[in-house]
């Protein structure tokens, strides 16, 4: 009983010891949703963006107020920066919500790592929010532009990125850990999408541009961003963007069109694909295969066809193998001859199947990369050619 | 009371006698003296404590006492005062127990436990006739544990009417009740019921080895009997269970548990109570195993809640905010805008308004029950999210956790969780989910520590009992309910005959030659003692099973 009572005590001491240790209430805390990271001269430009909590919440009518505020701090540093915020904001930033990391095409060019290696060592932000390169802006004015739907525009920028990623195989959504992953690994090059602004960024900051059915100025994530080590390379088109996503294996689904032997157009929606690279080496030369199985529909048919006919079908899955080909040929292509580097990793792909081999081209892989045979084995079925039978063009005609 | 000692004084006739009565009860008003007629002239007298006893039966029991014994019909020996007192008590049969006290001590006892008491001039000896009554209410509902389907009857006052009901349950000679007079002014009716066979005999005797150690004036209610006889003093937690149902005593006999009853109250104790026990309503067992299944996980999930929900809530919204997805956490933070205390501050504010209400609910008149839960609804909801007292969230945390405390079928667990939720909140407020989880340790070393009646709490949890797992989450169908539920000591585990069982004897008795031999063996294993041994008691109801088998070919 005694010794119950000492330790009961001992308990109870413990508890006014710790001060409640970290304690902060939800009320105290300002949940910064994204950053922005610019360079200033040789220093860095932090930004956050915090939200206004009743300005977001549903309860709350509209009082024409912004839902997010930003603070900004400039330092040599970036931790420096991040604590110099303290200086305007009156709660402590808090950072485990963090959706998008928006860093600046400036900044990119010069070098992100060390972005990366102070954002991995914070203990309290997660590591799966987006990042992406403000195109030819500032990271800060992207999350500047005010956005109606999603009333946050962190908020916008990530669902945005999102769903595009997965709906729409030229974007691709990013996050820490597999950027970091993509950067430390051998012969592989990291890429990010890119946020442009496209309108009036003035009027986009401001409340007017939640004002109209159209607005202002909105945020367009157009093309990837390739880089050479941490450093900003040059960006890929429309298409090679399309033909990057396609080799990672980044694609959920998509839609491309392909030409219809008759002259015009047929869509394919793209359901579910799959993309496997393999290494070998023919004759002393390193071979990559890629081996891909796309299975998708015909969703639109602009020309005249005859879908009935299993014949066409094979001619457009035919059409459709070759039309992915192009694609990822093209993207290669600008690989090899623009940038000169190996975005896509595919000495690892070699590595893992022939590492004596990659052992020895390790050293000068640039040269072997330009000279790198590829071999498609790209397998294109479609399914099902939507609720309709032929085009509607053909009792146009009759 | 020391000159009430010894022999009743009637020596000198009947006034001294009961005068001397009369001076012990102090002229009590409710102490009623009648002269009476009897046989050969003899002057007698008729006592009863007024209100003690059932009027109707004590007018029968006289009217087959004393008019039935016509004089002419008496035999001579009976002129003889001793004689006539005996030859009434043999006529006696309307009323229950009847016998002849010799000391005061036994008169004044029986005069105040409702008997009525027939003294006789010459004789040296006092006539009880057990005619106890009285008012008392009827068998009505339990209000305590309704069901929506089962017996409606529930216990009442009367040990008399409790125990007839339990019998009524469960016709067999094995049902022993065995009794104690506790308490030294009360002198309360205590009965031990179980079934002799099933129960543990080490039990039964340890039930009432804690019975006669009881030392004290009063017993009013069974509450009294399980402070004193439960094993460890210092929990929150039950270890005795007690209901107002006489099915689900009866249900608790047939496990080969012990009952204890105690005159006036309708609280019937049943040990040994394991922890499980108090998720199981007497629902489970009547409707379907599915629904009842369903309904006994809710109440597990429930519990949980009641005891964790405002703790959870403490410590994820001050602790760790990373675990709330991102718009829960602005919507969170958009509400206690403005809210002037620390979320532990306001979760006790309105735990502590939520206890109050519950027990002014309980406290008030009935009718103005209803003025209390429009005043608490509006305190406890809307005003106090109005006045930016507390947030809205808090509300609905407060109102889940109350609405859950009720869902669990026993209100002394219920009770229980809702005071170690103080607890955690406490830890929770101080150490986050950490708090929470070295409370919870806690809480599970204690549980799995107690003991009730040297059965471990927790079993069929910790000890893991797999036999029992057809009855602790989950309830399987009846049919397969072979085996009572495994407790230490209970004697006799076959409840039904094994399905499997029953096939091998079907397709064994199945030859009209061995068939006759059967009832044989079957008498055999009867008159042998089934105790224990699980086979024996198989065996008994797989021949039991074969007999009948054999009955209508």
């Amino acid at each position: 009983m005694k010794l119950l009572r000492t330790i009961l005590v001992a308990l109870l001491l413990i508890a006014l010891l710790s001060g409640c240790w970290n304690r902060k209430e939800i009320n105290e805390l300002a949940i910064q949703v994204g950053t922005a990271i610019d360079k200033v001269g040789d220093q860095y430009r932090v930004a956050v963006e915090v939200v206004v909590p009743a300005e977001v919440s549903a309860r709350a009518p509209g009082s024409g107020r912004s839902p997010v505020t930003i603070y900004e701090a400039t330092a040599p540093t970036i931790f420096e920066a991040f604590r110099k915020l303290t200086e305007t904001s009156p709660r402590k930033i808090y950072s485990a919500h963090i959706r998008v990391l928006v860093l600046g095409e400036k900044l990119a060019r010069e070098g992100i790592v060390d972005v990366l290696d102070a954002l991995s060592r914070n203990p309290e932000a997660r590591a799966d929010f987006y990042i992406m390169i403000a195109r030819k802006s500032e990271g800060k004015d992207v999350l500047k532009i005010l956005t109606t739907l999603e009333k946050i525009p962190a908020d916008d920028l990530f669902y945005t990125l999102d769903t595009s990623a997965k709906t729409w195989s030229p974007t691709t959504a990013v996050t820490l850990d597999k950027l970091i992953e993509q950067l430390v690994t051998e012969s592989s090059s990291p890429v990010l999408t890119g946020a442009r602004i496209i309108g009036n960024q003035k009027q986009g900051e401001t409340h007017k541009n939640l004002e109209e059915a159209e607005s202002a100025a909105i945020v367009r994530f157009i093309g990837l961003a390739v880089f050479k080590k941490d450093k900003l390379a040059g960006w890929l088109n429309e298409t090679e963007s399309r033909g990057y996503n396609y080799i990672m294996d980044n694609v959920k689904s998509s839609a491309g069109h392909i030409k219809c032997p008759t002259g015009g157009y047929a869509v394919m929606e793209t359901t579910r694909t799959k993309t496997k690279l393999k290494g070998k080496i023919v004759d002393g030369e390193p071979v990559i295969r890629i081996e891909m199985k796309n299975v998708g529909n015909v969703s639109d048919v602009e020309c005249d066809i005859d879908l009935a006919d299993p014949n066409t079908i094979t001619a457009l899955e035919q059409k459709s193998k070759e039309h992915l080909v192009e694609v990822m040929e093209k993207v290669i292509q600008t690989a090899k001859t623009k940038f000169h580097m190996d975005i896509f990793g595919f000495g690892q792909v070699l590595n893992r199947s022939n590492p004596d081999a990659w052992e020895r081209m390790k050293e000068n892989w640039p040269q072997h990369f330009s000279k790198l045979k590829i071999e498609y084995a790209v397998e294109s079925i479609i399914h099902k050619i939507g609720t309709t039978n032929d085009s509607l063009r053909k009792y146009l005609k009759e | 009371m020391r000159s009430s000692t010894g022999k009743i004084p009637l020596q000198d006739g009947l006034k001294p006698a009961i005068e001397t009565i009369q001076q012990t009860l102090g002229s009590s008003q409710d102490f009623i003296v009648k002269p009476i007629e009897t046989a050969w002239n003899r002057e007698a007298v008729l006592m009863y404590m007024h209100g003690m006893v059932d009027r109707q039966i004590l007018q029968h029991s006289l009217v087959e006492l004393l008019e039935g014994v016509k004089p002419d019909e008496l035999p001579a020996e009976t002129r003889e005062a001793r004689q006539l007192l005996t030859h009434i008590q043999k006529k006696a049969l309307t009323a229950g127990d009847v016998k002849l006290d010799e000391t005061m001590d036994e008169l004044l006892a029986d005069l105040l436990c409702g008997y009525a008491i027939i003294m006789i001039e010459g004789c040296m000896e006092a006539l009880a006739i057990n005619v106890e009554g009285g008012e008392g209410r009827s068998v009505e509902e339990p209000t305590s544990q309704g069901v929506t389907r089962g017996p409606m009857e529930g216990f009442n006052e009367c040990l008399t009417t409790n125990l007839s009901l339990i019998r009524r349950r469960i016709k067999d000679p094995r049902l022993w009740a065995q009794g104690r007079k506790i308490g030294k002014m009360t002198q309360t009716n205590v009965v031990v019921v179980y079934i002799h066979e099933l129960a543990s005999q080490e039990m039964v005797d340890e039930v009432f080895r804690r019975l006669d150690k009881i030392d004290t004036d009063s017993i009013l209610e069974s509450g009294y009997i399980e402070e004193f006889i439960q094993d460890e003093r210092y929990t929150p937690f039950p270890t005795l269970y007690n209901t107002e149902r006489p099915d689900v005593i009866a249900a608790g006999l047939l496990e080969g548990k012990i009952a204890i009853l105690v005159d006036g109250t309708p609280f019937v104790l049943l040990a040994p109570a394991l922890f499980v026990q108090f998720f199981q309503s007497p629902e489970d067992y009547y409707q379907r195993a599915d629904i009842s299944t369903l309904l006994r996980l809710i109440r597990f999930l429930a519990f949980l809640i009641t005891m964790l929900a405002p703790s959870l809530y403490i410590a994820i919204t001050t602790f760790h905010q990373e675990m709330l997805p991102t718009s829960l956490l602005v919507s969170l933070a958009a509400q206690r805008e403005g809210v002037p205390f620390p979320a532990f501050v306001e979760a006790m504010l309105m735990e502590l308004t939520f206890e109050i209400l519950r027990e002014a609910a309980v406290r008030m008149p009935k009718t103005v029950g209803q003025a209390i839960s429009i005043v608490g609804t509006l305190v406890i909801g809307q005003a106090a999210v109005d006045a930016g007292f507390v947030s809205a969230a808090m509300v609905i945390i407060v109102a889940i956790t109350a609405v859950s405390s009720f869902v669990v079928p026993a209100v002394n667990l219920s009770i229980a969780i809702r005071m170690i939720r103080f607890l955690l909140m406490g830890l929770a407020a101080s150490f986050g989910l950490f708090g929470i989880m070295t409370g919870l340790i806690v809480l599970v070393l204690h549980l799995t520590g107690l003991r009730t009646f040297g059965v471990p709490y927790m079993t069929s949890i910790a000890p893991f009992v797999f036999e029992n797992q057809k009855d602790t989450l989950f309830r399987i169908p009846w049919r397969g309910m072979v085996l009572r539920p495994k407790q230490s000591g209970s004697q006799n585990m076959q409840r039904q005959t094994d399905p499997q069982q029953q096939k091998n004897i079907q397709s064994a008795a199945a030859p009209p030659a061995d068939g006759s031999q059967q009832p044989a063996s079957t008498a055999h294993s009867h008159s042998s003692p089934p105790a224990g041994s699980e086979k024996a008691a198989s065996k008994r109801d797989g021949t039991g099973a074969g007999k009948q088998e054999e009955e209508p070919s």
